[in-house]
């Protein structure tokens, strides 16, 4: 039975690709996936390896996984071993900015090629309903006054989640080193203990409190996007709520150092078409991600200045002396 | 719409032929990869999550939950057969069940755990049908203070497992401990213990300890004693099924499993590990033949797989009630739910009881054809014994070295694996008992970060721990289980001199 | 288990396991020593390894006592070879996956050796059924479930 769901799949696949007449009907990836098999990571890896082959944009894509650490593994194997090699991709994103400073990874970003970013996804800042904190400037207020008793949940030390409630404190003029920030491992572990009233607030990406939210469990602080989300148009910004800040969890693809020029144009070409196609248009509608395309020299410069800002926010929190 | 009717109602819809065939599937795959160590289900779910991306959502949600409660029998198969526990939660299985296994009572060992494992899903299902919203409601209100108190009383429980002396049985322990250690702290994102090499930083995975220590170390005990004292593995002894003598021993158990397993699996942070643990050794205790516990006693099977199968239907507790994902295979299911644009939690009774109360029903369904595929199965695995020895064991390494692989495809993960055979090796030849180190190693890191979690919240203050009933009456029950055995002793002492 | 108090001399097993803890101990101590970043509230990533350090340290003590008071259960002879061919197999093993020999070569490697280890004079043939073995479990891991395991120059031919 599987087997047969698969070879229909492939079926479809070759079908497609006969079909169209794209230019890179011969080319053949792999796409490594720094991370296990079922996370974030690998589910965008896998995903693109689903729209390139069903859209005829790769004639066959191999996702490879080489977890731990935060990516921080897998970006060693990639730089040491892919140098030059114009058929591979690495997916990557913001939480791998903060774990190669928080690991003190022998490699960085700087070693490899960045190609686009691919998705965003804006995170949310939220209270249990029944908490006497109604806004940003209630919430900003408490932390001013005493960034101990205002205990975060989120996801992992040195995450983007953890770095959100740095920069909240920062941008309404409390101590960011001061803050009460507990890591969960997982979203659910998070969201319990904010439903249990175990912590003042909560911080995560916008799809994992979600149906908390619209069931009317947690109530809606701020989004860290500079505009309304299209999915919750009642959710006001952060911004609209006085505190000038923005963040965003990013996903991006990159490619071996040391690429030719015609080699890294195949690859930008091929994921730009890729994040451009109908397939990845359902994919992303299935899985909840916003389209973030970025590409060429705004992309590198975005990458310069992400790391910059973490750098800055890891330190001033104390994870990275 | 009362619950019974809407359980009815889903019942209509899980019994459709097409939806028959997506359990059935879904079983089938769920057995497979629970029997291969290192694929869990999570893994197969979210590998067949963008295959199934076309499928009707109700098919196949009913093919994952099939292979949720399936990847929980399979489990146990590879744990009592060849003693490499596939996952956490088949460890406490694996202590027992492989004793039995070897004197020729594999068949009762397998028939237990698979009915053990029907009798527990099928109470904790309807306890997942009837009790969830109210279940829920208490499992939310579990603070790291609690959680705390049930790891220490985990904790204490352990020493079941320390054989005769608790000296070795302690080192063992603290051994499993100081493992845990290794790696990226939880709550600072420093790193502790790994010496500057990367791979260490994500610590020393469950499954290659167990693995090596239990798999791979007996491989080199039983060969290093071949000529003095061969092994025999006798793969029938009596009858292949279970005993009058058998099910009187076993119905106990498996309902103690179940009363551990699906409460706590339903606690956010409960796990599937806690419940097996306190099964064990409550059986232990319990046991009438006591002499037999530690040489393949039914009890110490029967119990830790009801809790184990029941831990797997609490964790669907949260899930569907809440939309919180307490497990990985629930993350994925999660992942599932809204690949469909479905955001499970209270709205989605409300908005599609027919998909919801259908997944409960087949969940039911999923039981009855695992108990219905795994009984006569049973006589094909335990054939599996009689093949020749040195194959055997040749066999039981390449499915560790595959296991490890699959997890993790590096050369320090198999180095690890490699040390850990070699210490498991050791252990054994100095009368070290094995499994506190694993236990050990579950057990620390969760405790640790609980208690760490509860101080940030009372900003350092302790008295958190005693101020909190729960925790407070957690705590109460780990030290008397602490002293009671002492005190014990001490009377009998004392009668003993008096007499 | 041995409960001969008067041996005099000290029982050399336990003496290694209460020197390996004493090290143990020691190495934790100095690594929660060195942590630099501490937790702003309640007790940082340095306590708990204290709390291991000193239970690891007084389980060393306990094993210097007992390496005295009759020492640790004394294990029977060890068969060697057997050893020997089971360890080659699991270097063999990493060997294989490091130096990129791939994953089917080195499940042929373990299984040959093992099966040698356990008393079986064939290890040509051993090696072939490892071959044949590590080629269903590459093919089903990368057909079926879509996993990639280490690869080396017959996996590339598939």
């Amino acid at each position: 039975m599987l087997r047969s769901i698969l070879k229909r799949s492939t079926v479809t696949a070759v079908a497609l690709a006969g079909l169209s007449t794209a230019a890179f009907a011969q080319l053949e990836l792999k796409i490594m996936a720094p991370a296990a098999p079922g996370g974030g990571w690998d589910g965008t890896a896998r995903s693109m390896q689903q729209a390139m082959m069903a859209s005829g944009i790769a004639k066959s894509v191999q996702v490879t996984n080489v977890n731990g650490a935060g990516g921080t593994i897998g970006l060693a194997q990639f730089v040491n071993g892919s140098k030059g090699d114009g058929s591979q991709l690495m997916v990557n994103g913001f939480v791998m900015v903060g774990a190669i400073l928080l690991n003190k990874s022998p490699v960085n970003l700087s070693q490899v090629t960045p190609i686009a970013r691919i998705t965003a996804e804006a995170e949310v800042i939220v209270v249990p309903t029944d908490s006497p904190i109604k806004n940003a400037k209630d919430l900003a207020d408490r932390v001013k006054a005493d960034p101990a008793k205002v205990t975060w949940a989120g996801g992992s030390a040195g995450g983007v989640d953890h770095i959100m409630a740095a920069l909240f404190a920062g941008a309404v003029g409390a101590d960011a080193t001061k803050i009460n920030y507990i890591p969960f491992s997982g979203g659910g572990e998070a969201l319990a203990a904010m439903l249990g009233g175990r912590v003042t607030a909560g911080i995560s990406g916008y799809g994992e409190f979600e149906g908390q939210i619209k069931a009317g469990k947690l109530r809606v602080i701020g989004v860290s996007s500079g505009t309304r989300l299209p999915n919750a148009p009642d959710a006001p910004t952060l911004k609209e709520g006085g505190v000038n800040l923005e963040v965003l969890n990013w996903r991006s693809v990159v490619a071996p150092a040391g690429i030719t020029p015609e080699q890294r144009k195949v690859l930008s070409d091929a994921v730009e078409k890729m994040t451009k196609s109908k397939e990845w248009a359902e994919i992303l509608k299935a899985r909840g991600w916003d389209d973030a395309y970025l590409g060429g020299a705004a992309f590198e410069t975005f990458l310069k200045d992400e790391d910059a800002r973490v750098s800055k926010v890891l330190k001033d929190v104390g994870l990275v002396k | 719409m009362d619950t019974f009717n809407a359980l009815m109602h889903g019942f209509t819809v899980a019994l459709e032929p097409t939806k028959l065939l997506f359990a059935l599937v879904g079983v089938f795959l769920g057995t497979a990869v629970g029997v291969l160590p290192g694929i869990g289900p999570a893994l197969t779910v979210a590998l067949l999550l963008p295959v199934t991306f076309k499928l009707d959502p109700a098919g196949s949600l009913i093919m994952f939950a099939g292979i949720y409660y399936g990847g929980m029998y399979g489990g146990s198969t590879t744990a009592i057969l060849i003693n490499a526990p596939g996952e956490s939660a088949s460890l406490a299985t694996a202590l027992e069940g492989s004793k039995m296994a070897k004197a020729g009572r594999g068949g009762p060992a397998l028939a237990t755990s698979a009915i053990g494992s029907f009798v527990a899903g099928t109470i904790a299902t309807l306890g997942l049908a009837f009790l969830a919203p109210w279940l829920v409601e208490i499992a939310v209100k579990f603070g790291p203070w609690d959680y705390f108190g049930l790891m220490i009383l985990a904790f204490v429980t352990v020493s079941a497992t320390f054989g005769d002396s608790p000296l070795r049985g302690l080192t063992s322990l603290a051994a499993g401990v100081t493992l845990g250690l290794i790696g990226i702290d939880r709550l600072t994102g420093q790193a502790r213990l790994t010496f500057g090499v990367p791979e260490l930083l994500d610590g020393v995975e469950v499954t290659t300890l167990a693995v090596g220590l239990f798999a791979v170390g007996e491989a080199l005990y039983v060969a290093s004693k071949r000529f003095r004292d061969p092994e025999e593995i006798v793969p029938i002894k009596g009858s292949l099924w279970m005993t009058k003598e058998d099910w009187k021993r076993s119905w106990a158990p498996w309902l103690r499993g179940t009363a551990f397993g699906f409460p706590i699996g339903a606690l956010p942070a409960g796990g599937a590990e806690v419940p097996t643990f306190l099964s064990y050794s409550t059986e232990r205790k319990l046991c009438k033949y006591p002499g037999e516990f530690g040489n393949g006693a039914i009890e110490g099977v029967a119990g830790p797989e009801a809790a184990n199968n029941a831990s797997a239907a609490g964790t669907l507790v949260p899930l569907l009630t809440l939309g919180l994902p307490t497990s990985a295979t629930a993350a994925i299911m999660l992942a599932g739910f809204q690949q469909y644009g479905l955001n499970p939690g209270p709205l989605l009774f409300a908005e599609r009881p027919d998909l919801v109360w259908g997944l409960i029903a087949s969940l039911f369904i999923a039981n009855t054809m695992l108990v219905i595929i795994n009984l006569p199965l049973i006589g094909l695995w335990v054939r599996l014994l009689a093949i020749p020895q040195p194959w055997l064991y040749a066999g039981i390494l390449v499915f560790a070295a595959m296991g490890t692989l699959a997890v993790k495809a590096s050369v320090v993960e198999l180095s690890m694996l490699f040390v850990f055979g070699f210490l498991g090796f050791l252990m054994r030849r100095y009368d070290y008992p094995v499994a506190p180190m694993v236990v050990g190693l579950i057990l620390g890191p969760m405790a640790e970060a609980q208690l760490r979690r509860a101080l940030q919240i009372s900003l350092g203050d302790p008295m958190i721990l005693l101020e909190n009933p729960g925790s407070a009456i957690l705590l109460g029950l780990a030290f008397i289980g602490l002293v009671a055995p002492f005190v014990m002793s001490g009377l009998n002492r004392f009668k003993a001199s008096e007499d | 288990m041995n409960q001969d108090v008067t041996t005099g001399r000290a029982d050399r097993p336990a003496l290694v396991v209460a020197l390996l803890l004493l090290v143990a101990a020691a190495v934790v101590a100095r690594d929660a020593y060195s942590q630099t970043i501490t937790s702003n509230y309640g007790i940082g990533p340095n306590a708990m390894p204290y709390v291991v350090s000193v239970v690891l340290g007084v389980l060393g003590l306990a094993h210097l006592f007992v390496a005295f008071r009759g020492g640790l259960p004394k294990p029977e002879a060890v068969d060697r070879n057997a050893i020997l061919w089971l360890t080659g197999g699991l270097i063999g093993l990493i060997a294989c996956i490091g130096l990129g020999g791939g994953f089917i070569i080195a499940t042929a490697i373990v299984f040959s050796f093992t099966a040698r280890s356990f008393g079986r004079q064939a290890l040509a043939i051993d090696f072939g059924i490892g071959i044949v073995l590590g080629l269903a479990i590459f093919l089903m891991f990368s057909k079926l479930l879509q996993l990639t395991l280490p690869s080396g120059p017959l996996e590339h031919l598939l």
